[in-house]
């Protein structure tokens, strides 16, 4: 287990008119290998939350445990946060408006230096950090972080956090203002990000139909507290709760439901716009006598499709 | 007639003396008084240098751009183009003045001259256009993403402009705010007759429009009513575009071989499409 979370409660402004309790008796665990997509309207507590995890906020009520580091509103013993901090890489989002330093190297190096490792080790995570992000190393090193495109700005504030070698990754809303091909840019780089970098994975989104394509469990904020907490497929049985929270739902599902509805007959479990179509082609081949193969649905429906070439070759492009 | 002429126009940033950014190269366009057009483009495409021209907040290097037959270029008439052409940008925490929501709505109006009896009636008037009258004495700081975005359009319709452009004003808000906010947009096109400017990346917002223009690498390269647009999906993917989810699922279900047709745009067609089919 990487994080466990008890009945955690946070106030703002507490004893003023401003009082607001933004985190109401949250419990949560989160495992090695969870790859974690927190919704919520805004408001709902879940940037709160979160902002816990590495140590930006003190606990005011409960406690968590990030690995071995215990956080509680205790005076003593104070936690390790320069350790926790190592341990939860946090993007926040727009991270690229956090880009301060005169070039690419020395920002993406301010992480590892602060955590006091050999120059020789700070030389190799900046430049491991900038290629995993999909730039040249030798290109980019020297430029100054202002010259560069939204996206690749993005990126680099991105490697300065991967740099740290997070165990977790937090990411808010990290496709926030990009263009569509951005959006797909840093989907299928946190997916390489999962393989390569950090096991663990949280990121926060308001688009349903996003992040339904790559979270396997799925954390529901409403109200200061933990709504549902489901594994990704298992969430929207509870779709009439969400939709009365003001959550969206995944278009799969709400063209489902209308199909359904019209007296057709689809198979359960559908999420994600692959489900959909591949019980449109089975109750097509019912109907028509047809035989169109199921396996021929392409996993991205339209999109910039990255998986087949080399992704770094892709980022190069720009 | 149309509310915005653009001939010709080109421009530059220079970043230094071996690099120049063309932003904007050779652009013509009409936009017609009383219409919604939606702008697209990925980034660096060269659309919030566009929507930056519009007003005179840049001046274009080459040709000339006419808001109501007035030249930006003028610097004596370049309040009457900015009293008539309002901008919200993306981030609703820069664009507010006061702490107090009806003074901030005032601002604008207060700078233009308007008398104070006035004034107090625009600020109702905007309050309600964009459904915050009842907050008229709140302050912004406590608001919602969507709710500080609409006190912004509220801040530039209480200066009576004929153009609204809103250059990705719904980017930092969530579903239920970027929803709230096209609302307003539509209402004050529809209703008050208000020419619209919206740029977006979000396909869905640009479906909703008469007019979309596409732009890449600084020119126009698209411009057709939306569903015309969307129909070139292929050359949208070369702009680093996309269509509409629904569209996404019809393209591959042609593909596939099961004709809904590739011109579906939205969840109601893809349904009906696919009914007598199954």
């Amino acid at each position: 287990m990487s994080i466990v979370v008890k009945n955690l409660q946070f106030t703002y402004s507490a004893n003023s008119p401003y009082e607001t309790r933004a985190l109401k008796d949250v419990n949560l665990t989160i495992n090695e290998g969870d790859f974690l997509g927190i919704v919520g309207h805004t408001g709902s507590g879940k940037s709160t939350f979160i902002q816990h995890l590495n140590g930006l906020i003190r606990v005011q009520e409960g406690e968590i445990e990030v690995f071995d580091i215990k956080l509680t509103n205790a005076k003593k013993p104070k936690p390790d946060l320069r350790k926790l901090r190592s341990h939860v890489g946090m993007v926040f989002q727009y991270p690229e408006y956090q880009l301060f330093e005169e070039t690419v190297y020395k920002d993406v190096a301010f992480g590892p230096k602060n955590l006091g490792l050999s120059q020789e080790e700070i030389n190799d995570r900046v430049k491991e950090a900038i290629e995993l992000v999909g730039l040249d190393y030798e290109k980019y090193k020297d430029r100054a972080p202002f010259e560069l495109s939204g996206g690749q700005k993005r990126r680099v504030a991105i490697a300065g956090i991967i740099a740290m070698k997070p165990k977790v990754l937090i990411l808010d809303e990290p496709t926030a203002g990009l263009d569509p091909s951005g959006k797909e840019q840093i989907l299928s780089l946190i997916k390489n990000l999962k393989e390569k970098c950090s096991p663990t994975i949280i990121v926060i989104s308001h688009d349903i139909d996003e992040i339904t394509r790559f979270a396997n469990r799925l954390v529901v904020f409403n109200d200061g507290k933990v709504a549902f907490d489901e594994p990704m497929k298992e969430l929207f049985k509870h779709q009439q709760e969400l939709v009365e929270m003001g959550l969206d739902i995944p278009l799969a599902i709400k063209i489902a439901n209308e199909l359904k509805a019209k007296g057709i007959k689809l198979g359960e479990n559908i999420v994600t716009m692959s489900d959909l179509l591949r019980e449109i082609v089975i109750a097509y081949n019912k109907k028509n006598g047809t035989n169109i193969d199921v396996s021929k649905i392409r996993k991205s429906v339209f999109n910039f499709d990255f998986s087949n070439s080399n992704q770094e070759e892709v980022f190069k492009d720009e | 007639m149309s509310a915005i002429e653009l001939k010709n126009v080109s421009f530059s940033y220079v970043l230094s003396e071996t690099e120049i950014v063309r932003a904007v190269r050779n652009v013509s366009l009409e936009i017609e008084e009383g219409s919604f057009v939606a702008i697209v483009g990925h980034n660096g495409s060269g659309k919030s240098t566009l929507a930056k021209l519009l007003n005179g907040l840049l001046i274009p290097d080459k040709g000339t751009v006419k808001v109501f037959g007035i030249d930006t270029k003028e610097k004596s008439t370049i309040y009457e183009v900015r009293k008539n052409v309002g901008m919200v940008f993306q981030n609703p925490d820069n664009q507010m003045v006061a702490s107090i929501i009806e003074d901030d709505i005032a601002f604008g109006p207060e700078n233009l001259g308007v008398k104070r009896e006035e004034i107090v009636e625009r600020v109702d008037w905007a309050l309600s256009q964009v459904g915050m009258l009842e907050h008229k004495k709140g302050t912004p700081f406590k608001l919602s993403g969507g709710q500080k975005q609409r006190l912004a359009i509220a801040g530039i319709i209480a200066m009576k402009p004929k153009v609204l452009v809103l250059d990705e004003s719904t980017a930092m808000l969530d579903p239920q705010g970027r929803a709230e906010v096209m609302r307003v947009a539509h209402e004050l096109n529809k209703k008050e007759g208000m020419t619209v400017i919206c740029i977006t990346h979000y396909m869905e917002e640009a479906l909703e429009a008469d007019r979309l223009i596409v732009m890449s690498d600084g020119k126009v390269v698209l411009d057709n009513i939306p569903k015309l647009v969307f129909a070139q999906s292929k050359e949208l993917l070369d702009y680093k575009l996309t269509v509409p989810l629904a569209t996404q699922a019809a393209i591959e279900l042609e593909n596939l071989g099961i004709s809904v047709g590739k011109d579906v745009m939205n969840k109601e067609e893809l349904v009906e499409r696919l009914c007598p089919l199954l």
